[in-house]
């Protein structure tokens, strides 16, 4: 590569770079200021780094209370989320049955309806079923809204195991439950890491059916909790910019840990063309 | 992000005349495993068909229903026929909404020829490009959400966008992005339509890019093509079906997915000037509780998706060929 092309790809890339990441940089870096520094200082590293916001955040934001209900709804959610999407997505993926097209099709089909065009009728539902307020019709939605795109993942993945297994597993006696569990499922393990990527990022940044389901501050996820932090007025800068770090610090970690399963090939096998 | 389709070539082949069951068996014996392996699909697939029944579909199917009614989500309800619809069409809200929503669809083409050239140029593979890809992917992972706050404090007019600009003496660029109409919009579609594309649309790209054919790109170089030769004819080519593909998964982005943004970025405002069919959906059903109406809404909204859905499914399955 010529000299002068090797000069203009790197400053295009650092440009970009600098484009994404300064926003974030700014969160941060505002957060760890004192409020009267930042209506002064607004570029600027703070001249004294301060957790005075955290502190506030924290006692006043109830963050606390959000985090334990991410706690509790994602990991469950993500039980119920993967066992509908291996199950359905096997059925899909591997087995012969009549409606399989026309089901198939349909679970594709509705992949794509907005959140908001469905929510008001869902919170009509959750209500004649007692679930508004409650982790289970959260749970339930979520799996329920997500599930279609895992199933079509795992359709996908299952399908290309070879039938060869299936068969001479069946002609041992084994059955479907059986081949799913023991055979296929462990084959589809790095499958399920992705999975639950997605499964987590979906469900952590989650906004519509959780701002119409879960009324009350104590049932509240992080992503809707600080959503409502930025509905309110009078909240300076400093406190927002603390309540963003402590709310984006869990997905960051998970990025950074599994940068690498995300960012290179990522899913390779159903990426690649 | 919920929406990552995979390429077509490990996809679902929907051939139906493989053989299901080993050859040797008797006749009879094959019927019974077949009948078994059907009654077998359907008990698997029943717990996601409950599901998406009672909150998906059902839900789906109502908004058709309500939309004649005028409730209000509580209370009795009147059948009115189709007076939301004629209200609907009289309502200076709804073709701005309409409006906006195709004014962002118009940021797509940056949105997606940015990723393009930017793999391209990491596909490059210059010294550090695993950092600059993890860099750029980065916003990503914070979901709509945090991406809106982080935006809006970064857009506000004392904010340090504006102040960057007075610093370097460029006091006239230094606007007040978020409270004039048409300003609001136009950030909105170049912050979520274009910056936001850039992450995911890029590492799509490069996974596409990584199966060109090598040798393509070596036969051009021993024909002395240029870079921009090789990108605009070799490139572009291989990898058409990926950038169809991310074309229609910006629109959806647009059309479906951009609640959440839209409610911490701007909140729809200032007045309706941000406010996409889907955002309008959310002010008319839960802030002004009319929900006969907003179901009017909701069924343009479900043709449009509808037809959008339509797209995909065709470019998936006729790229399957």
């Amino acid at each position: 590569m010529d000299k002068s092309l090797k000069f203009y790809t790197y400053l295009v890339l650092i440009l970009f770079a600098l484009a994404s990441i300064y926003p974030l940089f700014h969160v941060f870096i505002t957060s760890f200021k004192q409020i009267d520094e930042y209506i002064e200082n607004r570029v600027f590293p703070p001249s004294r780094w301060v957790l005075d916001n955290f502190k506030v955040a924290i006692e006043q934001g109830h963050l606390l209370y959000y985090f334990r209900n991410n706690v509790i709804l994602i990991p469950t959610a993500m039980l119920l989320y993967l066992f509908v999407c291996v199950t359905a997505g096997f059925a899909f993926g591997r087995l012969r049955f009549r409606l399989r097209l026309p089901l198939f099709l349909t679970t594709l089909f509705l992949m794509i309806f907005p959140q908001m065009l469905l929510s008001l009728q869902i919170f009509n539902i959750c209500n004649k079923l007692y679930l508004t307020d409650t982790y289970l019709g959260v749970i339930l939605v979520w799996t329920a809204y997500f599930a279609p795109f895992g199933t079509y993942i795992m359709a996908t993945f299952f399908s290309s195991i070879p039938y060869e297994i299936i068969e001479s597993a069946r002609v041992d006696g084994a059955s479907t439950w059986r081949i799913l569990t023991q055979i296929t499922t462990p084959m589809a393990l790095p499958m399920l890491g992705f999975l639950i990527i997605i499964g987590f990022q979906s469900m952590w940044n989650e906004l519509p059916f959780s701002l119409l389901l879960l009324q009350s501050m104590e049932k509240r996820t992080v992503t809707l909790g600080v959503a409502m932090v930025q509905g309110q007025y009078g909240i300076a800068d400093p406190l927002r910019a603390a309540v963003i770090v402590l709310a984006s610090s869990i997905p960051i970690l998970v990025f950074l840990f599994f940068q690498k399963y995300i960012t290179t090939g990522t899913f390779t096998g159903s990426l690649k063309g | 992000m919920a929406l990552k389709i995979p390429n077509s070539k490990t996809q679902e082949k929907m051939d139906l005349n493989a053989p299901v069951i080993p050859n040797g068996l008797k006749p009879r014996k094959r019927k019974s495993l077949q009948a078994q392996e059907s009654r077998d699909a359907y008990l698997l697939i029943t717990p996601l068909l409950l599901l998406t029944f009672v909150f998906i579909f059902f839900p789906m199917v109502s908004n058709f229903f309500y939309s004649l009614t005028d409730w209000r989500g509580f209370g009795g309800l009147n059948w009115i026929g189709l007076e939301n619809f004629r209200t609907m069409i009289q309502d200076e809200r709804f073709w701005q909404s309409i409006k906006n929503t195709l004014i962002l669809l118009l940021f797509i083409p940056l949105g997606v020829f940015i990723p393009l050239c930017l793999a391209a140029l990491l596909r490059g593979g210059l010294k550090g490009w695993k950092f600059f890809r993890a860099v750029i992917y980065l916003p990503q992972v914070l979901g709509y959400v945090i991406l809106g706050m982080i935006y809006n404090l970064f857009l506000r007019s004392n904010g340090p966008l504006n102040s960057l600009f007075e610093m370097v003496g460029l006091q006239s660029w230094a606007l007040d992005w978020l409270n004039r109409p048409l300003l609001a919009l136009l950030s909105l579609g170049t912050v979520y339509g274009v910056f936001l594309r850039i992450g995911f649309g890029t590492i799509y790209f490069l996974a596409a890019m990584g199966g060109v054919d090598e040798h393509l790109y070596e036969a051009a170089r021993v024909d002395g093509a240029g870079w921009w030769t090789r990108f605009w004819h070799i490139t572009l080519p291989s990898i058409r079906f990926n950038i169809e593909f991310l074309v229609v998964m910006s629109v959806i982005e647009n059309v479906a997915r951009a609640f959440s943004f839209i409610y911490t970025f701007s909140r729809g405002g200032p007045g309706y000037s941000t406010h996409t069919l889907e955002y309008s959906l959310y002010t008319l059903g839960f802030t002004n509780g009319r929900i006969g109406y907003a179901s009017a809404w909701s069924v343009i909204l479900f043709f449009v998706c509808a037809v959008i859905a339509v797209m995909q499914i065709r470019l998936m399955r006729w790229n399957d060929g």
